[in-house]
């Protein structure tokens, strides 16, 4: 990140409706040229934010900076960023051209120069140039999005929101976008704001990651800070499956379940830790062979096993506590349904989170 | 959004349907401020109130007669119009077959189409059959206006019918009226229920197609329009409060039936999930 | 596929009780009176010498005025029904919120009043001594003259008659206008006047193009309002048809003025309708 100052500037932001607070109290600074994304279940708030920060909804209290220039009551039509929308919004009465162009004709640009833009964008973002013609109602999910993304950087925003654009697309096409859009990212050199709901999708394109939850921006960090160091309960158990046991502290450095009525060795404990979970992945679960192979271990049963493509996972029960392991085909376990087996994992694989 | 801006402009939309609906019923009021005077004239402001109209209009053979011929006119148009109107709201919105878009508006003809001369054209059309006006041709011709507006309201509601529906009760066994009875039938009953409302309250209100091919038989319309052109009768404010406050009435009750409906529905399925 | 066949799959059987009914009562009155058309005149039965008499008869008459007139107050009607409805349709399907369904049903009510009652309702209140003027004599002292029997009056006749038929095809069209789709307009630039005319508008056509004709439509056949609130200052093409019936007892003449008036209002229904997926407008979910 160079020492420039930061493009964007969130100061204790805050939206009301009625009794509901969607938005309360975030604060956040963005840099120029930064991919950054906000991930939170439906719900937290992450779309209200979003439109607060294009200028469809009004902040009940707090700032928004732009480029330190205070932009709150500034509606999106006044704005210097542009969003592309979940729906996308193609102006479905009108050509692909005549969409990438339609800043351009409210800005009073003539049209020799608007069909140049329009064609050098398309050709940017792999459109074919006898698109520019088509029927923006007839061009297939992928091509709708390169259109709308066109639309947008027509405009020549400073800053491109993205309100899960990828969300009703399927799987393999929405893979092969995702890095469309980050290489796009880096073509253009612009800031990139983009909400999802998918934590994977995050991962794959953000330079930083912010995650929401009722409201609140719980923590924000680099794709492999949020992976590897959740603070939360919540975060963790965003990332995926991952299991998780109640812990208190023990007071002798490790802490104890007690669910299974145990101590386990932990990583150390955050300043003033009480309460809260112990986390582990389900690659860093290993079937043992003894109780000294591992530095915490348990006894359990196999209940069932997925195949998923390259890993197997398997379910096993301790107890009532369903515990996830997986591994690697090659690494697979040898084992059947219903047998009786040892898993086990070492503290620094462990994460310790508050609720 | 909530700029000061666009809450102007929300501000000025609600004060213009505020002005559309006074204007809306502002006859309304003429109608019921000239059926409560006791005078033979209609002279505001009004001196002499009361309901003396309307005790002698209700005293009247005449008008028992006109109410019996519109509501034996209404209430077959209704029976019919609905029948036919389902299957082809069916027909409308439910299958995909080869004449459908062409179906469709043939459909939408009738509604489409002077309702005076539907009327003319009936008459000449029943008097070369050789038939006599009477109530029996009214309800002829109030169908062909009445069963494509039906129908459309019906297809509004099996637009949003799942076809699947019915071929999971075929799969667990129903017969093809089984299938009907229990799975189509109470899916659409709010729409066919509104389809029945519109069918009713369109036949009674009826004027322009009853004005040709009743024949002896009056109804209500005609009798008010005979009468308010021959100059002022008192009996027609009366009459007219009655026929809008009825109108009022049925549609708020039907409207209160069709949420209760509603509701109970909603409320079984969230006992369900 | 044999005919047989093609009949009883569901979608045609399904259909065929309805088509018979038209047959029998809307295309055959139809042909009757395209027939009686060319019979000659103050005949009663079809089967003399067909001739195109009335028809010349037509064009050598002043019937062109009542024509005029009709067409004319039907445009004027759907102009101004355009203008007012539009924002109520706006606002029940943007700004009424839970609201929307109450404002919805007060539309709805009068459409099942007989018109002619309603309008006699608005003679109440014009005429000399009525709810208005009386109210303006009795507070003011002001006496103007009343405007019962005016042409513009007969006007606000039609315009009053005919509101839900333009405001519920138009509040169709209005919600036929994705949300997202405005905002993007409005992201990219566009003032609200730029957002009506680019996006609002093209995309509420359909809804507010099928308006147009049905008002339109109803509106050329429109008898009452002249009668009742016009005094017979204006004459519309429908009452001349209604004369040649009933007193001239002419119906050949009267079935040769219905057919014009048809020719023309078909021809509009046949080229709008022709032109929309119904499907696409009715369907929605």
């Amino acid at each position: 990140m160079t020492g420039r100052p930061p493009i964007l500037q969130l100061r204790n932001l805050t939206k009301v409706f009625g009794t509901f607070t969607a938005v309360n109290d975030v604060n956040l600074d963005i840099e120029e040229g930064e991919f950054f994304t906000i991930v939170g279940p439906s719900g937290s708030g992450k779309t209200t934010l979003l439109r607060m920060l294009t200028g469809m909804e009004f902040a009940t209290s707090g700032d928004i900076l732009l480029r330190g220039t205070r932009i709150n009551d500034l509606p999106a039509n006044k704005r210097p960023t542009c969003m592309v929308f979940q729906s996308l919004a193609l102006f479905p009465h009108r050509t692909v051209g005549q969409n990438i162009e339609f800043s351009l004709k409210i800005k009073g640009i003539d049209p020799a120069t608007r069909k140049r833009r329009a064609l050098e964008l398309m050709r940017q973002l792999r459109l074919p140039e006898d698109y520019y013609g088509k029927n923006v109602t007839k061009c297939s999910g992928g091509e709708r999005q390169r259109v709308a993304l066109a639309r947008a950087l027509a405009y020549e925003p400073d800053i491109l929101f993205f309100d899960e654009p990828l969300s009703a697309i399927d799987y393999k096409l929405r893979k092969t976008l995702e890095k469309e859009l980050k290489d796009i990212h880096r073509e253009t050199g612009k800031t990139f704001i983009y909400i999802t709901h998918s934590l994977e999708e995050a991962m794959v394109m953000s330079d930083r990651i912010g995650v929401m939850r009722a409201g609140r921006l719980v923590q924000v960090g680099s794709p492999q800070e949020i992976y590897s160091a959740p603070q939360t309960k919540f975060v963790s158990e965003f990332i995926g499956d991952v299991n998780v046991i109640a812990v208190t502290a023990n007071g002798a450095g490790g802490v104890h379940a007690a669910e299974f009525g145990v101590s386990f060795k932990a990583p150390p404990a955050p300043a003033g830790f009480s309460a809260g979970h112990l986390v582990v992945r389900p690659e860093s679960l290993r079937f043992v062979a003894g109780r000294s192979e591992a530095e915490n271990v348990l006894e359990g049963r196999v209940y069932n096993e997925y195949a998923l493509g390259s890993r197997i996972q398997y379910q096993v029960r301790v107890g009532e506590h369903v515990f996830i392991v997986e591994k690697l085909r090659q690494q697979a376990f040898g084992g059947h349904r219903d047998d009786a087996v040892l898993i086990g994992w070492d503290a620094s694989d462990s994460i310790l989170v508050t609720d | 959004m909530n700029s000061s801006a666009d809450r102007m402009r929300r501000a000025l939309i609600w004060a213009w349907t505020a002005a559309v609906i006074v204007f809306m019923y502002l006859p309304a009021l003429g109608l019921v401020l000239a059926s409560s005077t006791s005078s033979r004239y209609f002279i505001f402001p009004i001196t002499k109130w009361g309901f003396d109209w309307w005790q002698k209009t209700f005293a009247s053979l005449e008008i028992h007669q006109l109410f019996r011929t519109s509501l034996l006119i209404a209430a077959c148009v209704t029976v019919i119009a609905v029948v036919i109107a389902l299957f082809g709201a069916l027909a409308f919105a439910r299958y995909d077959w080869k004449g459908r878009s062409i179906y469709q508006k043939i459909v939408l003809l009738p509604i489409f189409f002077p309702q005076s001369v539907l009327g003319l054209a009936l008459l000449l059309w029943f008097n070369a059959l050789g038939f006599t006006m009477s109530w029996q041709t009214a309800v002829f011709a109030h169908l062909v206006w009445i069963i494509p507006v039906c129908t459309l309201v019906i297809s509004i509601q099996v637009y949003s019918f799942d076809p699947a529906l019915e071929e999971a009760a075929f799969d667990l066994g129903a017969t093809k009226w089984q299938v009907f009875r229990e799975v189509t039938l109470p899916v659409l009953f709010p729409g066919i229920f509104s389809g029945a409302l519109f069918a009713f309250l369109l036949s009674w209100g009826n004027f322009p197609l009853s004005l040709y091919t009743t024949g002896a038989d009056t109804t209500l319309p005609e009798y008010l329009y005979a009468k308010m052109i021959a100059g002022y009768t008192p009996g027609v404010p009366v009459l007219g409060t009655v026929s809008t406050l009825g109108a009022a009435v049925l549609l708020l009750l039907g409207y209160f039936i069709i949420v209760v409906l509603r509701r109970r529905r909603s409320a079984g399925s969230d006992e369900a999930a | 596929m044999s005919v047989l066949a093609q009949i009883f799959r569901p979608g045609m059987r399904h259909a065929l009780p309805i088509l018979v009914f038209l047959l029998g009562g809307f295309a055959a009155p139809l042909l009757a009176v395209i027939a009686f058309s060319f019979v000659p005149s103050r005949t009663f039965s079809l089967w003399s010498d067909w001739s195109f008499d009335n028809y010349v008869e037509i064009f050598n008459s002043s019937s062109y005025i009542t024509f005029v007139w009709s067409l004319g107050l039907a445009a004027a009607t759907v102009a101004i029904l355009a203008v007012i409805c539009y924002p109520v349709a706006f606002g029940l399907t943007r700004v009424f919120g839970r609201y929307a369904t109450l404002i919805t049903l007060l539309f709805t009510l009068p459409l099942f009043v007989s018109e002619n009652v309603r309008l006699y309702g608005w003679i109440l209140i014009f005429i000399k001594n009525g709810v208005l003027l009386g109210t303006l004599k009795s507070l003011f002292g002001w006496e103007p003259e009343s405007i019962v029997f005016t042409h513009g009056l007969t006007l606000m006749g039609m315009v009053y008659v005919y509101l839900p038929f333009m405001l519920f095809p138009t509040t169709l069209g209005v919600s036929m206008v994705p949300q997202q789709t405005r905002d993007a307009a409005f992201d990219l630039g566009a003032s609200r006047w730029q957002v009506f005319r680019e996006i609002d508008l093209p995309l509420a056509m359909p809804g507010i193009v099928i308006g147009f004709l049905l008002t339109f439509v109803l509106a050329v056949g429109a008898i009452a309002e002249a009668k009742v609130l016009g005094g017979q200052q204006i004459i519309p093409i429908t009452h001349d048809i209604e004369i040649a019936f009933t007193y001239a007892q002419n119906w050949p003449l009267g079935a040769a003025l219905s057919v014009l008036l048809m020719l023309v209002v078909g021809t509009l229904v046949l080229i709008v309708l022709r032109r929309f997926d119904l499907d696409a407008i009715l369907g929605r979910r």
